[in-house]
């Protein structure tokens, strides 16, 4: 595509103002990278950075984009973890940082916030109406609203005990690809039944639309109660999950573990005693106190199911911030000694045994890399496994990096289709195309490709994510 | 320095900056990414972007990449945000060391190239 980039500057400048449009290199680069592995490349650097403050500006910018065919890609904080926020064609990067209003409305229920708002930072708002923000993702430092919720993902909550993003939606403004401004649901707390277009455009990642308002629901801040449990080994911490959803048992808001090699590594970092093998780690929440004690004591005894060497409710909050934080630091530890290649497995729960054992034998014979280790932790209540292939170094080229995670992908998609899972969070479209059509045949990938069509004719927004180009 | 020193700095960075996962977990804590309005190459992470690219050869100096490095105070909210959340890097020497390179025409560009 032949751009002339003059007249590119001028007529975006035009729409947002020239000291919002970048349109040299180094910016150019430094929205094209995300979280994948590999190095940004020629292709995925786009023409212009475009940095909006609100849904009329958009509106034009789509406008002219549908004109002169040109792709646009939507940017909040770059931290999905797939590959959905690096363009995968040239175009124009559309920031939504600039768009950060938030209004809290108590006496109807619900708060209203612009997409670019960083999560934290809603949460610290909510916070003072003593309101939950029901979205938990580990990026809640600069993941922002607009994407967590425009990827509907739960991340560390268990979905069977809150819900989704997406269930505490009650409407939008969307600017569509072709530049329409729509509004949808509700300003009461009560939403529509049967056909409701919000629903669209939750979890629609970019493809259908751009957020550009978010009403959701205001949720009383619970009460919690932790609880840690140790085991002998990581298949106890399996068999419980199981026999939870198996004896009904409502599962805890955030239902963690981490196995024995990421265990030891995440305790070491944070500076506490090496654990004898994997441990869980669990929340569990009430909308009272005794409620919330209740629901802990109960746990705690249907935990011995499992045969903990220990568990027990942790009352003082510093020791649990160490024991949570060890999760985290596990990977980051990890990412330090060298590199993880990720994956989600979300099998039906009664399959979760197997899908575990399988995925450690997906690691162990990877033709890639001989010798990758195999480490596993993350929401395994949800139920997730989350496989990793572990290597001691950085030191390899782009393309191993690529064949590793490409690999990883394709065969953790077929233990995902063999035992009844969707990929879980991690099953964007960015990376879930093959799935798609390997799981569900052409005919539902064709469906989607005209759903898409229907709503972005020119295929403007977030180009190649629905393509699985990479 | 000479060219063997500064191809070490060089492959010393590069070393350093591929530890960053691209996380932007410090893109909040720092000052000029909040006076820029936002713009990520006013960000530490973003600052590492850009060395590496220009160390590698992807990008050359020139007036906006100059800005940003430039834009660093060196406060250091980073190092301590990527020490607590993410690779412990010294995210504000790593800069300081690029501001050098630059200053030294040690990297390619049309400015003062003299490697």
């Amino acid at each position: 595509m032949d751009i002339n980039m003059s007249k590119l500057t001028k007529d975006l400048g035009k729409i947002v103002g020239k000291e919002h449009v970048f349109t040299d290199k180094p910016t150019a680069v430094v929205y094209a990278k995300d979280t994948m592995p590999w190095d940004v490349e020629e292709k995925n650097i786009p023409y212009a950075v475009v940095r909006p403050s609100n849904s009329q500006e958009i509106s034009k910018i789509l406008k002219y984009a549908n004109e002169k065919l040109i792709p646009v890609h939507i940017h909040g904080s770059g931290t999905s973890l797939v590959g959905l926020a690096r363009p995968k064609t040239k175009g124009i990067v559309l920031d939504t940082a600039r768009m950060k209003k938030i209004n809290v409305y108590p006496e109807r229920g619900y708060f209203e916030v612009e997409p670019g708002l960083h999560l934290v930072q809603v949460k610290k708002e909510l916070a003072k109406y003593n309101a939950l923000l029901p979205l938990f993702p580990g990026s809640e430092l600069v993941a922002t609203i607009g994407g967590t919720v425009a990827v509907n993902t739960s991340a560390h909550g268990v979905d069977a005990a809150l819900g989704k993003p997406g269930d505490f939606v009650l409407g939008f403004e969307v600017v569509l690809p072709t530049g329409e401004i729509i509004y949808t649901g509700t300003e009461s707390t009560r939403r529509a039944a049967g056909i409701d277009p919000t629903k669209f455009f939750v979890g629609s990642e970019g493809l259908l639309g751009v957020l550009t308002l978010l009403r959701i629901r205001l949720l009383p801040l619970p009460y919690f109660k932790q609880i840690v449990a140790y085991y002998n080994k990581t298949e106890d911490i399996i068999d419980t999950v199981m026999e939870m959803y198996k004896q009904g048992i409502h599962p805890p808001l955030f239902y963690e573990f981490l196995d024995e090699r990421a265990a030891k590594i995440g305790f070491e970092a944070v500076g506490l005693e090496e654990p004898i093998g994997a441990v869980a780690m669990m929340r569990v929440h009430s909308w009272s106190k005794v409620g919330s004690e209740d629901k802990a004591q109960n746990f705690l005894k249907f935990l011995q199911v499992g045969n903990p060497i220990e568990a027990k409710i942790v009352e003082d909050i510093d020791e649990w911030n160490l024991i949570w934080s060890s999760r985290a630091e596990a990977g980051n530890y990890m990412y330090r000694l060298g590199m993880t290649f990720g994956s989600e497995i979300s099998p039906r729960v009664d399959k979760l045994r197997e899908a575990f054992h399988e995925a450690q034998l997906i690691v162990k014979n990877l033709k890639s890399y001989n010798n990758a280790e195999f480490i596993s932790f993350g929401h395994i209540g949800a139920p997730t496994i989350h496989a990793y292939a572990f290597i001691p170094t950085k030191d390899i080229s782009n393309d191993l990096k690529k064949a590793l995670t490409l690999e990883m992908r394709e065969k953790t998609e077929d233990l995902n289709i063999k035992y009844g899972g969707c990929g879980g969070e991690w099953g964007l479209t960015a990376q879930r195309v093959s799935f798609l059509k390997k799981k569900y045949g052409e005919s539902l990938y064709e469906l989607l490709v005209r759903m898409k069509k229907a709503l972005d004719p020119n295929d403007i927004l977030n180009r190649g994510n629905l393509q699985g180009w990479i | 320095m000479d060219i063997k020193e500064s191809q070490s700095l060089r492959d010393t960075l590069l070393k350093e900056i591929a530890k960053c996962r691209a996380c932007r977990f410090c893109i909040d804590v720092c000052p000029a990414y909040q006076a820029s309005e936002w713009v990520e190459n006013m960000s530490p992470y973003g600052r590492l972007q850009i060395l590496k690219y220009l160390i590698n050869g992807t990008l050359e100096e020139d007036d906006p990449l100059i800005y940003s490095l430039y834009s660093c105070l060196q406060c250091g909210r980073c190092d301590r945000l990527c020490k607590a959340k993410g690779q412990n890097l010294e995210v504000a020497n790593l800069i300081r060391l690029g501001k050098y390179l630059l200053s030294q025409g040690l990297v390619k560009g049309k400015k003062s190239e003299k490697v």
